[in-house]
């Protein structure tokens, strides 16, 4: 082995405080950066998850105008026969009040939103269903599902109760139905139908006399990662529409971006906790050559050059950042499996969705040991900068 | 003041404390820089040597044996003795190394630390290591300053014996010269001024 490589090893192995020092603050740093990553990130792709599964599918069609005139059918029929899609299905929205008597008084709900779903394809193009955590999903057309938050608000709704819905149809006539609620919907993280009220599509259109209209389809694939080519093969198919496709990310744009920023911000705070490490091993290298210093005066009166002293300190800190870089790396990777096998959620909201960011493991894993070898150069420095005599008399 | 030396001479540089006399062992050994005059070592004015060259020189033409031994403590004996040959990177084996430290009696330590060592063998180790690489002069600083008085003419035995053996330049400083007996020259350091032979005799 390269004497000032064996030389830097035990010089560093024989001062075991500082080396764990050293290697904890490395280990921390790069910690830092995981956790950020699993909680944040796994916040973001948990959001996206969850849009995706109840509200936009991969792939979310509207048309440029308010409702797709074509008719769904045709077009799930069409959308189904690609071979990445796995289920889609229409979407109708309004907004309506709810009447409901409660322990014999009259509440009133207004501007709420109500989704029209068609019941069999949404349970294959969308999760909402499995949101509903007390009774049952929409499954006849005067059935309805009620948000908890809307339950909330009209005074404690239980399955079974009949609640009055009326919505303002297409020419500006109040149009009224009876409902009974079906089920009691839930999500965590409210991403799902928490607000809203869910009836038959069909049933909305009627109230709303747009048969056949819907202002989305939402479709599901199979392989998730295929959706801007189904995005773009859609789009080229339908040049004479005003069809507008896109991805949940492009979907949910408006709700995302604000978020993104925040993990922007929020990694950037890591990588300075980053380089607060390095200064770390700048203060604990600085101990390690004052401690060598009589040693750095011998080597350098029987003949060891500057250079030789400056590698024998700089390989001190390519092994901190190694074995910093691999611990920090492993404990990082334990708390991701942590966070991926228990699902990991805070105070019952929406699970993280955790993923193994390879790319971001390296670069955060390679960032910490370029770090740690540039926090050693100046310590380096300064070994090179003793004169033998002077450094011979240190005790 | 200007002295010279011969190849193969057993010098001693004797004084009271303060003299200068390790002053100019570090000025001979590249230490410390002289503020004027030249040291010639081989016909070479070491004083006009950069940083590196001087490094390189010393490594090569220069071999040191401090008061306190001065071993690294991270490295085993072998490993000390080795030293000097690894930072020349020239190609080298651990013969050389072994044979010198049987040679200083401590064949059997050879795989110890530096720090679990007596001081007697730690300067023994030192001085195998002061001769690895051959070197043109050996520098003693009070080689026997910090031992006890039966190490002490060990040692001294020691380096007089290797002196004889390898034919090389030794000059050694001490304020205490009759350990060392008989030697080649004596060069004596008072009020700045070096004289030869222990008579302090003041020039006219």
């Amino acid at each position: 082995m390269e004497y000032r490589l064996r030389l830097a090893k035990k010089m560093l192995f024989n001062k075991k405080g500082s080396l764990i020092g050293a290697i904890l603050a490395v280990t921390i740093g790069i910690l830092v950066i995981h956790v950020n990553f699993v909680i944040f990130q796994g916040l973001y792709d948990a959001i996206v998850r969850d849009i995706g599964d109840y509200t936009t599918g991969d792939v979310l069609i509207t048309d440029e105008a308010d409702y797709i005139q074509r008719s769904d059918l045709s077009l799930i029929h069409w959308l189904e026969r690609i071979p990445y899609v796995e289920a889609a299905a229409p979407r109708l929205s309004a907004q309506g009040e709810l009447d409901v008597m409660t322990n014999g008084r009259l509440i009133e709900e207004t501007r709420v939103p109500v989704v029209g779903v068609d019941p069999l394809r949404d349970i294959q193009a969308s999760t909402v269903y499995k949101t509903v955590s007390d009774g049952r999903y929409v499954f006849s057309r005067n059935s309805i599902v009620l948000g908890f938050a809307l339950v909330a608000d009209l005074g404690g709704v239980r399955v079974g109760d009949s609640v009055k819905l009326t919505i303002v149809d297409r020419w500006g006539q109040d149009q009224t139905k009876w409902f009974t609620v079906s089920g009691l919907a839930r999500s965590p993280g409210g991403q799902g139908f928490d607000y809203s009220a869910v009836i038959h599509i069909d049933t909305l259109r009627d109230l709303l006399k747009r048969n056949g209209n819907s202002d989305s389809i939402m479709v599901k694939l199979n392989d998730p990662t295929k959706a801007e080519e189904v995005r773009d093969f859609f789009l080229r198919s339908f040049p004479n529409d005003d069809f507008v496709a896109e991805t949940v990310e492009e979907a949910s744009e408006a709700q995302l971006s604000g978020f993104r920023s925040g993990i922007a911000l929020i990694n950037l705070i890591g990588y300075f906790g980053m380089m607060s490490s390095a200064f770390a091993i700048v203060t604990i290298q600085m101990m390690l050559v004052n401690g060598k210093t009589r040693e750095i005066g011998v080597m350098r009166s029987i003949g060891a050059r500057r250079k030789d002293i400056l590698i024998i300190f700089i390989f001190q800190g390519m092994i901190i950042g190694a074995i910093g870089a691999g611990v920090g790396t492993a404990t990082g990777l334990g708390y991701t499996f942590y966070a991926k096998e228990t699902k990991m959620s805070f105070n019952g909201s929406l699970a993280l969705e955790v993923t193994y960011n390879w790319e971001k493991i390296s670069q955060t894993a390679l960032l910490s040991f370029i770090l740690a070898i540039a926090a050693s150069l100046y310590p380096s420095f300064r070994a090179t900068r003793l004169l033998p005599v002077e450094a011979m008399r240190t005790v | 003041m200007s002295f010279s030396i011969e190849k193969g001479e057993m010098v001693l540089i004797v004084g009271s404390s303060g003299s200068g006399k390790s002053t100019l062992l570090n000025m001979i050994g590249l230490l410390d820089r002289p503020t004027e005059g030249s040291i010639l070592i081989d016909g070479v004015d070491t004083t006009t040597l950069n940083d590196g060259a001087v490094s390189t020189f010393r490594n090569r033409k220069l071999g040191f044996i401090f008061q306190f031994s001065n071993l690294l403590t991270d490295l085993s004996v072998l490993e000390n003795i080795l030293l000097p040959l690894q930072i020349s990177g020239e190609p080298h084996t651990e013969d050389d190394a072994r044979k010198l430290l049987s040679a200083v009696g401590l064949d059997s330590q050879a795989s110890k630390r530096a720090n679990k060592i007596s001081g007697g063998q730690a300067q023994r180790v030192a001085i195998a290591r002061g001769l690895i690489n051959k070197p043109s002069i050996v520098l003693a600083d009070e080689p026997t300053g910090n031992l006890d008085s039966v190490t002490s003419a060990k040692i001294v035995q020691l380096i007089k014996s290797m002196a004889k053996k390898l034919n090389q330049t030794f000059i050694i400083v001490t304020h205490d010269r009759r350990h060392f007996g008989d030697v080649d020259k004596i060069i004596t350091i008072k009020d700045g001024q070096a004289f030869e032979g222990e008579q302090m005799e003041v020039p006219a």
